[in-house]
């Protein structure tokens, strides 16, 4: 399998760090856009993502190709996305196992789908739609859901491996995601992670979400809990060197304290990799 | 159960909110292990979709909100939401509509302070992320001939947007945005007063101003293509009491340093022909 290589340790570019990104130009590796925030004729998220791409890394991660949805394609909203990609020259662009409306009409949200085999050949058959029309493999990402249904054919995991071998698209590995519904559905995650091709992933997102104590929010408005920096570590075990990042959408902290986090992940990578060189030794 | 009914089923259940006709999507759900009631779950889609929606309205109308006070913008809103579904995969059109929605919608038409405001806010967010242009300085002009000044034309900025507005809209957005911004800030009244104003951006930011009559009258037709010389000509400037082509020359001079102005040129004689709208 021919990955893009690492990027290293990234951040979600959000208009609240521009400043300080472009001033202080801090340890950030790469960061990760949202496609549409820059699907814009000009102004100022433009010539600061400029600014920016010219000494950074960027990879695209859209939220409105809505892969699952039984709408057809929108390809005006593609074109915008290849045009874009064709300025940002990303490592890759992703989008997510979700639908976000029908009828024409958009929820602005990531909406969950039963696991069932006509979901399965619905999406992997637009992934590979995209990816013939993006001339560029497509990284495809684990939603988080609050909900699941009883039509369900088969679990999270296996949807997931199946789809990303049959349209060969690479893998997102949102971990916080895996945390968030298999807390909300009571599967386990490592299995989830176990049981995805760890091949196929070339990326983790990594964020917050607000636990509800009955079920956990996908908020990306607090600091990564405990239990998902666990999951992290798992994750990093099985799938070797796989570009990160955290993601932050509300509650914005001061940039250090994202910075820490970005911190702790390499402090959990450089353990792992001891402790490998340990026992090859 | 069809993906596709399945999704129409989901959609419509989001759209409307929770309720009684939620019975058949819930029965499609599997039970929690944490013991979350199937509707509480449900409702993370439905009510995370108004507030998604609720907040883009908001970040592009502090000064709407401000004049309305917020239980009128927040019915205002919600009329919107259900009246208007988003059709564009990009968040950023949503709220576009609005100031279109409310001058067609009986319950709104009539505040025309409100969509005085609405208007405004949409031109500011509008210029926000506009195509990119170069503003030129009043030092273009150095370039031509004293002769051709009367035939020089002008080409805007394709953030520049002019507005008609109720008196007072300008003010109140001023007010609305400022960081010691009062509690309340008045609706302006819904008289016969009119204001001028530009909205365009400058620097990355969105900029605006409000404008004297004759200048909103003369910008509009600069902006149109007419020529230096035949604004000068016309009837609203012979009738400012003031000596025209020297007050046109104080607006052309602010709106070169506005960084209004990207490109000037000089008219061809068939084109110097056009008569301006207002003459």
């Amino acid at each position: 399998m021919e990955k893009p290589p690492p990027l290293g340790y990234g951040l979600g570019l959000r208009p609240i760090y521009y400043e300080e990104i472009l001033s202080s130009r801090p340890p950030i590796d790469w960061f990760e856009i949202i496609s549409e925030n820059y699907m814009l004729a000009g102004g100022r998220p433009l010539a600061m993502l400029e600014r920016i791409r010219a000494d950074y890394p960027v990879v695209m991660h859209g939220v409105s190709m809505s892969l699952a949805s039984t709408d057809p394609l929108n390809f005006d909203y593609l074109r915008q996305l290849k045009a874009l990609a064709e300025r940002v020259q990303p490592a890759w662009v992703s989008d997510h196992i979700a639908w976000t409306g029908v009828h024409g009409v958009t929820l602005h949200d990531l909406l969950p789908i039963p696991y069932t085999r006509e979901s399965l050949a619905h999406v992997v058959e637009r992934i590979q739609r995209v990816q013939d029309f993006l001339k560029r493999r497509l990284v495809v990402e684990n939603a988080s859901t609050y909900v699941s249904f009883v039509d369900s054919e088969m679990s999270e995991h296996e949807f997931v491996r199946e789809m990303a071998e049959r349209a060969d698209c690479l893998l997102l590995l949102d971990v916080n995601n895996v945390f968030v519904s298999s807390f909300n559905h009571g599967f386990d995650p490592v299995a989830f992670i176990d049981g995805v091709p760890a091949e196929r992933v070339v990326q983790f997102h990594m964020a917050g979400h607000t636990n509800n104590e009955t079920h956990r929010v996908d908020t990306h408005d607090q600091p990564v809990c405990d239990e998902v920096w666990a999951l992290y570590e798992h994750a990093r075990r099985r799938c070797g060197d796989v570009s990160a990042m955290i993601e932050r959408d509300d509650n914005y902290p001061p940039l250090a304290e994202l910075l820490d986090e970005l911190q702790n992940m390499r402090d959990i990578d450089a353990r792992i990799l001891k402790e490998q060189a340990l026992s090859a030794a | 159960m069809k993906l596709a009914d399945f999704q129409s089923l989901f959609q419509q259940r989001v759209l409307a909110g929770s309720g009684e006709a939620d019975k058949p999507l819930l029965k499609k759900l599997r039970p929690s292990p944490r013991g979350a009631a199937p509707e509480t779950l449900l409702d993370v889609y439905q009510t995370g979709y108004r507030i998604r929606l609720a907040d883009f309205v908001s970040q592009d109308h502090p000064g709407l909100r401000a004049i309305l006070g917020d239980e009128a913008f927040d019915a205002l809103v919600d009329d919107y939401i259900d009246q208007c579904p988003s059709r564009d995969p990009n968040a950023r059109w949503f709220t576009t509509g609005l100031p279109d929605f409310m001058r067609e919608n009986a319950r709104w038409r009539d505040d025309v302070a409100a969509v005085s405001m609405a208007l405004f806010e949409r031109a500011m967010v509008d210029a926000f992320d506009s195509a990119d242009e170069t503003p030129v300085t009043v030092q273009a002009l150095a370039g031509f001939a004293p002769d051709d000044w009367a035939r020089l034309a002008f080409e805007f900025d394709p953030s520049l947007t002019l507005l008609e507005l109720v008196a007072g809209t300008v003010e109140a957005y001023g007010a609305a945005i400022s960081e010691e911004a009062p509690a309340k800030v008045d609706k302006p009244a819904a008289g016969d007063q009119i204001e001028y104003a530009a909205v365009w951006r400058v620097d990355h930011e969105s900029a605006y101003r409000q404008l004297e009559p004759d200048e909103y009258v003369a910008l509009s037709e600069a902006r149109a293509g007419h020529a230096f010389g035949d604004i000068c000509q016309m009837t609203a400037f012979q009738q400012a009491g003031e000596i025209a082509p020297e007050r046109l020359a104080q607006s052309l001079s602010s709106w070169f340093e506005d960084g209004m102005i990207i490109g000037v040129r000089v008219r061809e004689d068939d084109q110097s022909s056009n008569t301006p709208s207002s003459a």
